[in-house]
Order: structure tokens, then C-alpha cells, then sequence
């Protein structure tokens, strides 16, 4: 098996009603990467795969897979095969046949399917178990009976269609390092969607992430986590604190912004002038307790301290400054923040903000709450 | 049933469960039991005792009408005068006695049952078999003479019925030691008759494939240069046939529909679809029908359709018979029972997850494979259900052949077992038919459900 290279060439895609889920986008994934799209529900995500896939045409552009150009190939004769956010498994049949059905289509004899579907099922660890069938299996099995039988067809892109979402946390994770293995195993390229920006940032090489059909930031996981392009990929992207102010001045790569709760310094990566609305981010686990900090932190808030919530590893502390919330993660080496009440100072250094100018954000699960 | 108890309670459960058996014995099996016995039991005028009963109440007939005879023209004619009669002499007679035109002698009274005041009278027995009421019994063969005077015919007449009266008493207390039952009915239905052909009918006939297949059957045989064809059983089989390919043309022609319908429209149009398919429903199921008729006829819709474009002549008596195919009677059933077919598809492919069908396409597989594999067996509880379904209204069909075909087609079964019941009422034969007819189709729908691997439990989801 050989991965091939995607080029989506100036691709966009209106549907009949006239809505438009992709703008005209250009990307290319390398042969045999591992790259994620990551955005919120209703982002043009799934349309795109399915674009790459077949079951729909862009409107303009091109696709090319391995420098062909896909035209109007439909599914069936794609060097690629999707693996369905609910798996679409043929219950009728046993897990074998569900494997080898590909092969099937393309007129393999018998003898030589069932040979191949329990290599398949070797891989994926599933060893014995070709004659069950699919309700016999459970969650992560399943999981990986679809992947083996779109393995089974040798396609050079796999796609993917958020197929961890049914599965429960631990699963997930396990499959997570899965997936991985057997990316790296079979060289194939994989395009994996999903809103989950974990599994994004875990696993993938370069990660895109999209927003209302444009493909906002295309970067390694840590490119996007750690260097945002734009409000809503900050904002999506992990958790992150936000202050919305004026630029004041610039000084050497760093932006000066003047914010509600004082003035705040931050790295600026695109051009800003003073006078513009900007907006500061900070990860939670970028804020610290300004006391006994060396060298002393450059930019300093004063707020008190509301709430702690335990995630485990790390402690969650909200911080209320003038009625605005401010998170900070503390490592939990045992009873982290526990005793923290009262007043403090926290602070964050200027090369762990990012000012940007300011645009849409993402929306919280207390805009969605609100919503509803 | 203990569940049914913790739901509804114990007095809610009793009222269901006697509602369910008094529906269960009532509607169900006390009637197909009435029928079984029905079917098992000799028509009654087909008993010996009956046909000594009728030999008796016919010379007592006779007896009567040479009294009229006698009061109205006996004083004035000399007495001597024979009461004509043009059908031959009973002995001679080797089915039942056919009408003769009456009156033909001089304007006297055409007295039939003289003719058949007869001990020589035959007996109704099984194919092949013959036998007569004054031979089989021993008794004396008496015949009123029909040239004497009317004295001595009276006493004939007179001699007759105490010879068959006592016969009567005889056979009926003999007939009430035997077991009633037998398969006597049920036989009749392989029953072989003669065919009266003309030498050109018959060379006609021959050459024609229906008349291949029957012979090639044992439905049709010659025997003697008498061509004899088991006629119940060929409409029986020919029913059969035609009510499985009326429902074969349904599947076809409601596979695509169902198919579009559940798997293709969007929502608001499938509601379109389904309300064209319910209005021809609005109708009585027999202006159904008759609106087939005034398309069909000879001077119908199509036959003037294709008149005005030219292709036949309907006043030169130049049209298409379309009465005559057996397949406008498939149409027409087809069209009839449509919905019986959509439905159980439909539902069921509605519930098929469409990911499968994109799963497959995108596996490589072609249109024809995704039906193939995953559409089709998926829906095959439904096609099972929508099958069985058009098959036995097909089956027990009567308005749509008789009226479609007016006539011109051979009958359909469902058709002689009413004519035994209502025109020849005999009821003993026609409860035969019935019963047989059931249990027939009844094999046909398990051995149907066997091939098609259908559960009884998968016709939940139908």
C-alpha cells in the first residue's frame, strides 16, 4: 500500500439551495501524511471529504489525488475509501465478508477474499473473529472491522468521518494510538475530520481548521495550538483567556494593548497599527501566581479567586477580575489551589500572548447554552 | 401472558383473552372446520338414495299430470291417447336426459317426468365408472310406456314409484350405517372431461403451445380419438401460475418506486408519490375495475387511441382483443393490489441506513451490486411480506378476471369454485375447491417463505 498526495485546487462547493459549505479553497496534503480537519459542526468539514471521496463534485476547481485529476469519478472508482462517522457496517453479512466486500466489487475469487480478510483482521487484531457478525462485536471492534475493510481495498487516502465519536473516552484514546500505528504501518495518507480538537492535535501531522467554509489555519498540531492565526482558531483550539483592547503602541515584535484590566504586551504576528481593536490570548496554563515569580511576570491582573475544578492532572482555577473570568491551570502535585481563596495576583509573560486583531471567535458552551 | 396480567390488570386480560378466542374460533376455525365437513360429505343428490328419491317423486309427478291429462281430455277423446315424447327410450340413454322440445304431438302436454319415472336411471359415479339404479340394486326395471293408454301409464307409473320408494327406504337406512366422509370431492378436482372438437378445431388446437405444455403435463389426453383434459385442474394449476406472475410483474414494477420512494426522494416529494398511489384507492375496488373496462373494450381508450392514429379500424371490426390477453388481466391486478407490494418495501428500506449504500459505492462496488448485496437483503422481509400478500389477493382475485376478461379468457379458480357454490349449488363441491385451494396456496406462501429465508419475526419490521 502506498499513500498518494491530495491537491484540492481552488475547490468550492454550493449546494442546489444556493448555500455555499466550501469557499474556494487550496490545499495540499503530502502522500502518506496524517492530516486532520478540525472545526465546530456545520463548518463545510464533512462536505469536503465527501467532495474528496466522490459522492459530491466541487462547484469549481479541481481535485487531484497522486496528481490525477478526479473530474467527475465517482466513488466507486477513487483510489480512496471513507470510513463513516457510524461505520455503515453490512449487519447482513459476517465480519469477513463485511472486509473483503471491496474486493468483492473488484471480482477477487473467493479463496483468496477470505485469505485476505483475515490478514486484514490480523492486523487490526481481530484474529478469529471473521466469522461473527458485526452486532456480535463490540464498540472498538467494530471500529476496527471498518477500518480493515476500507484497509482492504489498498487505497492511497483513507478519510475518515469523526469515527471515534461513538466511542467512550477510554476507547477513544486507545484508538487513537491505533489509528496512528496503523497510518505509520501502511504509509497510506489518511485525512481525518473531526470536531474534537484532541484527537486533532494528537494524532495528526499538520492539522487545518475551518471555520464557515474556509479553511482558517493550516499547521502542526503545535503551530496551531501554540501560534494562532486567527481570533477563532485561538479560541477554538483549546481553552485560552481572551482581553479585548486597543493597540497602544509596538515594540520590537510585541504589541502594546491597552484592556479594561490594564495594559497588556503579547507577540504580535500580524501586522498591527495603534489605535486598532485587538484582542490578547493566554492559555490557562500560561497564568500564574505573580508572587515569587522570576524573572517577574510582565503582565499582571489583579482578581479573586471564584472556583476550583478538579480535572485531575492538573487544577482548574477561575479567577473573577473586575466581572471577567480569568482560568488558570495549576499542575496538580497534590492539593494544587486547594487553599487558594481570596485576592491575588496572577500574571502571564508577553511571549506566552498573542495579540491579534480582532475577529469572530468560536462559539463557548456558554453561547451554545445560551442559545438554546 | 403474565405480562399482559402486571399491564392491564386481571379483569382487562380476561376480556382480551376471550375476545381473542371467541375471534379465533369464530372467524377462524369454526368455519374452516364447517367447511372441511362440507368438503368431506357426498353432495347429497349425487347419493344413491337421492337418485331412488327422485325416480320416486318423479313417477308420483307423472301420475299427477296424467290425472290433469285425464279430467281435461279424457271424456271427450277416446282414452287411448300416448303422451308423446321425443327423447328416446330410457334404456338407450347414457347421460342424464336432455329437454325436448315439447307439444309436438297435436298440442298435448310435453310430460317429462313420464320419461323419467324409470328404474333404469344412472347413478352418479367417478370417472371411468358407470352403473345404474336397476342393476346395481337388483330390482326390476319398470319404465312408464309412453304409447300405452293412460290407465295402463298410470299403473306403470303407480309400479315405479313403490319399486323406488322402497329402494329409498332401503338405501337411506344403509347410507345412515356408512361413514358420511370421503375425498370423493376432492378427487372430482383431478376429474378428467371430454373435450368435443371439430377435426379443424382440433388440428388447431394442436399446434398450439398451451395445448404442448398440457399435454406434456398429463392435463390433456387422447383417448380413443376422444380428447379429455382435466379442466378443474388445469384452471386450478393455471391460476396458480397466473396469480405468480401477476405478482412477479408487481415486485418489478414496485421495486423501483419503493426504491426511489425510501432511498432517493426527499421527503415532501415521497408524500407526492404516496398520494398518487392512495386515489385510485378512493374508489370502489369495482369502478376500479369497470374504468379498466373502458379502456380495454373493443370500442375502449386504447382500441380508438389507436384507431385515430390508424392502426386498427374499429368499424371494419379491426381491433386489438385486448380482452382476450391474460395480460391486461395482470395490469389490471397488478394496478389493483400496487399498494400491497409498496408498502411492506417501502417501510422496510426506509429503515436501511443510506451510509450502507455509500459505504458500498465507495467500496468499488457497482449500482447493480449495492441492490444486489445490501438493498435487497435488507428489504427482503418486505419483499417476502409485499410477495405473499399480492399472490393471495391475485389468487382469490374474482372481480378483476371476470369482469376484465368479460368472459373471453378461461376462467380463473377463484371463479369455478363460485360457480359451484352459487350457479350449480353444490355447495359440497365448491367447500372441496375452497378448502384444497387454501391449503394449496397455503404450501405455496411456506415453500415461498422457506426459499426467501423469511422468519415470521422479520415481518414485524414489514
Amino acid at each position: 500500500m502506498h499513500g498518494r498526495d491530495v491537491v484540492l485546487d481552488n475547490v468550492s462547493i454550493t449546494y442546489g439551495n444556493g448555500f455555499t459549505a466550501v469557499h474556494p479553497t487550496s490545499l495540499t496534503i503530502a502522500s502518506g501524511e496524517f492530516f486532520s480537519i478540525l472545526g465546530p459542526s456545520g463548518c463545510g468539514k464533512t462536505t469536503l471529504l465527501r467532495a474528496i471521496s466522490g459522492f459530491i463534485f466541487p462547484s469549481t476547481g479541481r481535485i487531484l489525488i497522486g496528481g490525477e485529476d478526479m473530474g467527475t469519478r465517482g466513488p466507486n472508482q477513487r483510489p480512496t475509501a471513507l470510513i463513516f462517522q457510524n461505520l455503515a457496517l453490512f449487519p447482513l453479512m459476517p465480519v469477513w465478508e463485511n472486509v473483503a466486500f471491496g474486493l468483492e466489487a473488484r471480482g477477487v475469487d473467493r479463496r483468496t477474499r477470505q485469505r485476505r480478510a483475515e490478514e486484514l483482521l490480523e492486523l487490526v487484531a481481530l484474529t478469529g473473529q471473521g466469522h461473527k457478525k458485526p452486532s456480535e462485536l463490540s464498540g472498538g471492534q467494530r471500529q476496527r472491522v471498518a477500518i480493515a475493510r476500507a484497509l482492504a481495498v489498498e487505497p492511497a487516502v483513507l478519510l475518515l468521518d469523526e469515527p471515534l465519536s461513538a466511542l467512550d473516552l477510554k476507547l477513544r484514546q486507545h484508538m487513537r494510538a491505533e489509528l496512528r500505528a496503523i497510518q505509520r504501518k501502511t504509509g497510506i495518507t489518511f485525512i481525518y475530520i473531526t470536531h474534537d480538537q484532541g484527537e486533532a492535535l494528537t494524532m495528526s501531522d499538520r492539522v487545518a481548521v475551518m471555520k464557515d467554509g474556509v479553511i482558517e489555519q493550516v499547521g502542526t498540531g503545535d503551530e496551531v495550538y501554540g501560534r494562532p492565526a486567527t481570533p477563532f482558531v485561538a479560541s477554538f483550539v483549546g481553552e485560552t483567556n481572551i482581553f479585548r483592547g486597543t493597540v497602544a503602541g509596538l515594540e520590537g515584535g510585541m504589541a502594546v494593548v491597552d484592556t479594561p484590566l490594564g495594559r497588556m504586551r503579547g507577540r504580535s504576528p500580524q501586522p498591527l497599527s495603534p489605535g486598532d481593536s485587538a484582542m490578547v490570548f493566554v492559555r490557562p496554563e500560561h497564568v500564574a501566581l505573580a508572587n515569587g515569580q522570576q524573572p517577574p511576570l510582565a503582565n499582571l491582573v489583579a482578581a479573586e479567586v471564584e472556583r476550583r475544578d478538579l480535572e485531575g492532572p492538573f487544577v482548574n482555577v477561575f479567577l473573577n477580575a473586575q466581572g471577567r473570568e480569568i482560568a488558570m491551570h495549576l499542575t496538580n502535585t497534590g492539593d494544587a489551589g486547594r487553599a487558594l481563596v481570596g485576592r491575588h495576583t496572577v500574571g502571564f509573560r508577553c511571549e506566552d500572548a498573542i495579540v491579534l486583531p480582532s475577529g469572530p471567535l468560536a462559539r463557548t458552551g456558554r453561547d451554545m447554552v445560551d442559545h438554546a | 401472558m403474565r405480562r399482559l396480567v402486571r399491564t392491564y390488570g386481571g379483569a382487562l386480560t380476561t376480556v382480551f383473552v376471550f375476545a381473542t378466542l371467541v375471534w379465533a374460533i369464530m372467524l377462524i376455525v369454526l368455519p374452516q372446520l364447517s367447511m372441511l365437513d362440507m368438503a368431506l360429505r357426498t353432495p347429497l343428490r349425487a347419493k344413491d338414495s337421492s337418485i331412488a328419491q327422485t325416480v320416486m317423486r318423479d313417477a308420483q309427478t307423472c301420475q299427477a299430470v296424467l290425472d290433469t291429462y285425464r279430467d281435461e281430455v279424457g271424456a271427450a277423446g277416446d282414452g287411448g291417447l300416448a303422451v308423446p315424447s321425443l327423447s328416446a327410450p330410457p334404456l338407450a340413454t347414457p347421460s342424464l336426459p336432455s329437454p325436448s322440445p315439447g307439444g309436438s304431438g297435436g298440442g298435448l302436454p310435453y310430460i317429462i317426468q313420464c320419461d323419467r319415472a324409470t328404474t333404469a336411471q344412472p347413478l352418479v359415479r367417478d370417472a371411468g365408472e358407470s352403473a345404474w339404479l336397476n342393476t346395481e340394486y337388483e330390482i326390476e326395471t319398470l319404465a312408464v310406456d309412453i304409447t300405452a293408454d293412460l290407465g295402463t301409464q298410470y299403473a306403470q307409473a303407480q309400479a315405479v314409484r313403490d319399486a323406488a320408494a322402497a329402494l329409498y327406504q332401503e338405501l337411506v337406512a344403509a347410507e345412515a350405517e356408512l361413514s358420511p366422509y370421503g375425498f370423493r370431492n376432492f378427487v372430482q378436482i383431478f376429474k378428467p372431461l371430454v373435450i368435443p372438437l371439430s377435426a379443424d378445431a382440433r388440428a388447431q388446437e394442436a399446434g398450439e403451445f398451451g395445448t404442448w405444455v398440457k399435454e406434456a403435463i398429463g392435463l390433456r389426453y387422447e383417448r380413443d380419438g376422444v380428447v379429455y383434459e382435466r379442466v378443474t385442474l388445469t384452471t386450478l394449476l393455471r391460476t396458480i401460475l397466473f396469480a405468480a406472475v401477476a405478482t412477479a410483474l408487481a415486485l418489478v414494477a414496485c421495486y423501483p418506486i419503493a426504491c426511489n420512494l425510501a432511498l432517493r426522494a426527499a421527503p415532501h416529494r415521497a408524500v407526492w408519490l404516496f398520494v398518487a398511489l392512495l386515489v385510485p384507492y378512493a374508489t370502489v375496488e369495482i369502478m376500479r375495475v369497470y374504468a379498466w373496462v373502458t379502456i380495454v373494450d373493443n370500442n375502449g381508450l386504447l382500441n380508438r387511441l389507436l384507431d385515430l392514429f390508424g392502426v386498427v379500424d374499429i368499424e371494419g371490426g379491426d381491433f386489438v382483443a385486448f380482452k382476450r390477453s391474460p395480460l391486461t388481466v395482470f395490469t389490471v391486478i397488478v394496478y389493483t393490489y400496487i399498494l400491497f407490494m409498496v408498502f411492506p418495501i417501502y417501510n422496510v428500506m426506509s429503515t436501511l441506513d443510506r451510509n450502507q449504500i455509500e459505504a458500498a459505492h465507495d467500496l468499488g462496488s457497482s449500482t447493480w451490486r449495492v441492490h444486489r448485496r445490501i438493498i435487497i437483503p435488507h428489504a427482503k422481509p418486505g419483499i417476502a411480506v409485499g410477495c405473499i400478500a399480492t399472490f393471495m389477493l391475485s389468487a382469490g382475485a374474482f372481480s378483476v378476471p371476470r369482469i376484465v376478461s368479460s368472459g373471453l379468457q378461461g376462467e380463473w379458480f377463484s371463479q369455478t369454485i363460485y360457480n359451484k357454490f352459487f350457479e350449480s349449488q353444490n355447495t359440497n363441491l365448491g367447500s372441496a375447491y375452497a378448502f384444497a385451494y387454501t391449503v394449496i396456496c397455503f404450501v405455496i406462501v411456506g415453500l415461498f417463505m422457506w426459499v426467501m429465508r423469511a422468519r415470521l419475526k422479520d415481518f414485524m419490521r414489514a
